[in-house]
């Protein structure tokens, strides 16, 4: 966070020790800034997606947050799935297909690629926008989950290369009576699933910079990476790091190290930190939320990771006891 | 609790000195004025005539008054609002306010109130103005004198406040000093919330002030010229490009009576672009393209490109290296051209697999003051001072009107947005509506 505070997307400082729990509590649900778990994730860009209705875990332990005027969903957790015959042939052949994709893939090498391909590797595309089926792999969201204004839409860019993301900021928080803060649009990628809807992760520890090529216009931006956890507390763990755009006609190239990303849970930096595991990374996401109401656009070319051999930083935050002591300062004698 | 105590203290007028020994040594019915500071008793029982004899009235007296001074902070502060908004009047109020009661009965609705009313008063990015809030709270109060006070989160409301005035520091940037730091030990203790997150803010603000590697000033030059001239060397991103103001801003008056004002023009173009402007196909025209959005903070200016399509595969001409540094008669010891990337070892390819994105070359750009056509075409014809081979390109004009009008949709939008709120059936995008102007140039 800036001394100029307006230029970043607003993060708030906070605890996670379990003993300042009833202000963190107030303060966690309101605080709905940087809320892009995968529930509040209304799927606006969904061209052709037919898929099985998974339902997320959260929405078997927590409850989604309900806007006001809205009624409770009170129907048995079986009445949401659709017993489809025509489904199920469906996601029989989709899953089998894959299981078979992931039977086969293992005989030319690990990841479905040749052995020397895969351990002679400096860089590699993770996302490139080069038709609309790529679009189809993320999720964009705004602050209307929370009764915001914000609109946010994706498409592809002008000669159907590039990945547009554009819309229209508004941080006029909507007047539910608990909701201090809004105005964020959010994109970010789909966990990846293998065959029978089981969790694929991202394995990047082989790299150590996130490589993106964009073009904004001037807003800055907050790239989050969400890994694989433990503890389901811990689900709303999120690694960000700030992203600045230029602005102008011409690309711009970004690269992040790992290193820098730093450890936040439901829009509060924590005060613990920890380097981000590399080895099981979920999502990544692009989060807009400077407070400057007004059009936005963030054009990006493709989004990849690479080993930068001058980074040799492990973690750019110092790893600090948790409860520091505090040093009852001692006057001195002559004051 | 404890001002039940107090009451019965005085009710029976004994006094023990064994719970409140800074009462015991005043008598009750002179001493009102040395009291101590002491807020967990009302402050109208303090004020009014203590008599034992009448304490039923006094209750009675407390309850009525309390009834009136529900009466919001907000009032004070739009009462002050109303001969001027200012930081000298909001001191004002806040000087008030702790000059009202000695005890600051209120003092967290006012803070609240006060935190409320800062954007309106001009002094949301005033440090000794957040400071004189928090001065607001009362002293040595709050801090937890015994390990079970600090266990129990010792006075929560009055720490979540404090909280509060340092998250709107926060939120506005503003780095709190060291006389925030004094007021707050002084107020909660070293070890209290609201301590912790002015450990937070100084921990992580420093570390993430100067990380914009594209910054821009807090206040930005009020001059549109001067801020053309900034924003355009911002995107420009080329220290060899050169500003050219075009036309400054002038207003004058015709003979027919007419006020002609003419806008600025400011552009911007490099020696790179200029050659590559030269080399331009002159039967391929060139686009006026914009206005494209550019935010500095939190304002918003548009640019003009003057960009021409891709070249097509066919009519690429491949660059051929002069022939003095390639050719045989070149020392094979001393060779003045070579073709090796030393920076690189043997496998190591940090290229990225991708396909580039195949995009015409921008040639120049512009802000104006006014968005039509003519302005432009006076943008053109000033550049081709530089670049005689425009005046054999034909320029088209690309302008895009949409960025207005998708302004007015937003309006619309949000005065019905309030029943509109189930976002997911409106799935629709929105394509900007682009409004070509296609014009040739003369």
């Amino acid at each position: 966070m800036a001394a100029h505070s307006s230029m970043n997307p607003s993060l708030a400082l906070s605890a996670c020790c379990h003993f300042l729990r009833p202000l963190n509590a107030v303060k966690s649900e309101v605080m709905a800034l940087l809320k892009t778990s995968s529930v509040f994730q209304r799927h606006l860009f969904q061209p052709h997606f037919v898929g099985p209705v998974s339902l997320s875990i959260r929405t078997v332990y927590e409850r989604d947050y309900r806007r006001p005027g809205q009624a409770p969903d009170t129907r048995w957790p079986w009445q949401k799935i659709r017993f489809d015959f025509a489904k199920g042939v469906e996601g029989v052949k989709k899953h089998f297909g894959l299981l078979k994709a992931e039977f086969m893939e293992r005989w030319s090498g690990p990841e479905g690629r040749p052995l020397e391909v895969h351990m002679l590797e400096q860089t590699r595309v993770l996302w490139e926008f080069r038709g609309p089926e790529s679009l189809s792999q993320w999720t964009v969201t705004s602050d209307r989950e929370i009764g915001g204004r914000s609109e946010a839409y994706v498409k592809l860019g002008r000669n159907n290369s590039t990945c547009m993301l554009y819309g229209s900021l508004c941080s006029v928080a909507p007047r539910d009576g608990e909701t201090r803060y809004s105005g964020y649009c959010t994109m970010r990628s789909k966990q990846p699933l293998a065959s029978f809807d089981r969790k694929k992760h991202f394995d990047w520890s082989n790299f150590n910079t996130l490589y993106l090529r964009i073009r904004g216009d001037g807003r800055p931006w907050m790239v989050n990476v969400s890994a694989e956890t433990y503890f389901s507390h811990q689900r709303d763990d999120m690694y960000s790091y700030f992203l600045y755009t230029r602005g102008g006609p011409y690309w711009q190239d970004v690269k992040i190290p790992f290193s820098k990303f730093f450890l936040s849970s439901r829009g509060r930096v924590q005060d613990e930190q920890y380097p981000l595991w590399l080895d099981k990374v979920n999502t990544i996401g692009f989060t807009l939320g400077d407070k400057a109401d007004g059009p936005f656009q963030l054009e990006i070319d493709f989004i990849a990771v690479c080993n930068d051999r001058a980074h040799t930083e492990e973690f750019a935050y110092e790893l600090y006891k948790r409860n520091p002591e505090v040093q009852p300062r001692r006057l001195a004698a002559g004051a | 609790m404890a001002r039940r105590c107090f009451l019965q203290i005085y009710h029976t007028g004994c006094i023990a000195s064994t719970v409140f020994p800074a009462v015991t040594r005043l008598n009750p019915r002179l001493g009102y004025g040395h009291v101590p500071r002491w807020i967990h008793s009302s402050a109208v029982f303090c004020k009014s005539k203590p008599d034992s004899t009448h304490l039923q009235e006094i209750i009675e007296h407390e309850t009525e008054k309390k009834s009136k001074s529900l009466v919001t902070h907000d009032d004070l502060f739009e009462r002050a609002a109303r001969d001027a908004k200012s930081k000298a009047s909001f001191n004002r109020v806040l000087d008030t306010f702790n000059k009202k009661d000695i005890r600051r009965r209120g003092h967290v609705e006012f803070i609240y109130a006060a935190l409320k009313k800062m954007p309106e008063f001009g002094v949301e990015r005033d440090i000794t103005v957040y400071n004189k809030i928090l001065d607001v709270f009362p002293k040595e109060v709050f801090v937890p004198r015994n390990f079970i006070q600090r266990m129990f989160n010792h006075y929560p409301r009055q720490q979540e406040c404090g909280v509060q005035v340092l998250e709107q520091m926060e939120n506005y940037g503003i780095m709190p000093n060291m006389e925030t730091k004094v007021l707050l030990v002084q107020i909660f203790g070293e070890k209290s919330h609201p301590m912790r997150k002015y450990q937070r803010i100084m921990y992580w603000f420093p570390k993430f002030k100067n990380l914009n590697p594209f910054p821009v000033p807090h206040e930005l030059p009020q001059d549109p010229v001067d801020l053309a001239r900034f924003s355009l060397t911002r995107i420009a991103n080329d220290l060899d490009a050169k500003i050219t103001v075009y036309q400054l801003p002038s207003t004058h008056i015709t003979e027919a009576g007419e006020e002609l004002s003419h806008p600025h023009i400011v552009g911007i173009q490099s020696p790179d672009q200029c050659s590559l402007l030269a080399k331009h196909n002159p039967n391929r025209p060139v686009f006026v393209e914009g206005p494209f959005p550019l935010w500095l903070k939190k304002t918003c200016v548009h640019y003009y490109l003057l960009r021409a399509d891709p070249v097509p595969p066919e009519e690429q001409i491949e660059e051929e290296l002069d022939p003095e540094l390639l050719g045989p008669e070149q020392s094979l010891f001393y060779p003045q051209y070579i073709d090796l990337d030393l920076k690189r070892d043997l496998g190591d390819d940090d290229s990225f697999d991708v396909d580039d994105v195949v995009e015409g070359a921008v040639y120049a750009m512009c802000m104006t003051g006014q968005s039509d056509q003519a302005t432009l075409a006076q943008w053109i014809s000033g550049l081709q001072e530089n670049n005689p081979v425009l005046g054999k390109v034909p320029t088209v004009f690309r302008l895009d009107s949409g960025s207005r009008e998708m302004q007015k949709v937003e309006d619309i939008r949000h005065d019905s947005g309030q029943n509109q709120y189930r976002g997911t059936e409106e799935e629709q995008i929105i394509e900007e509506e682009v409004l070509h102007s296609h014009g040739m140039k003369r």
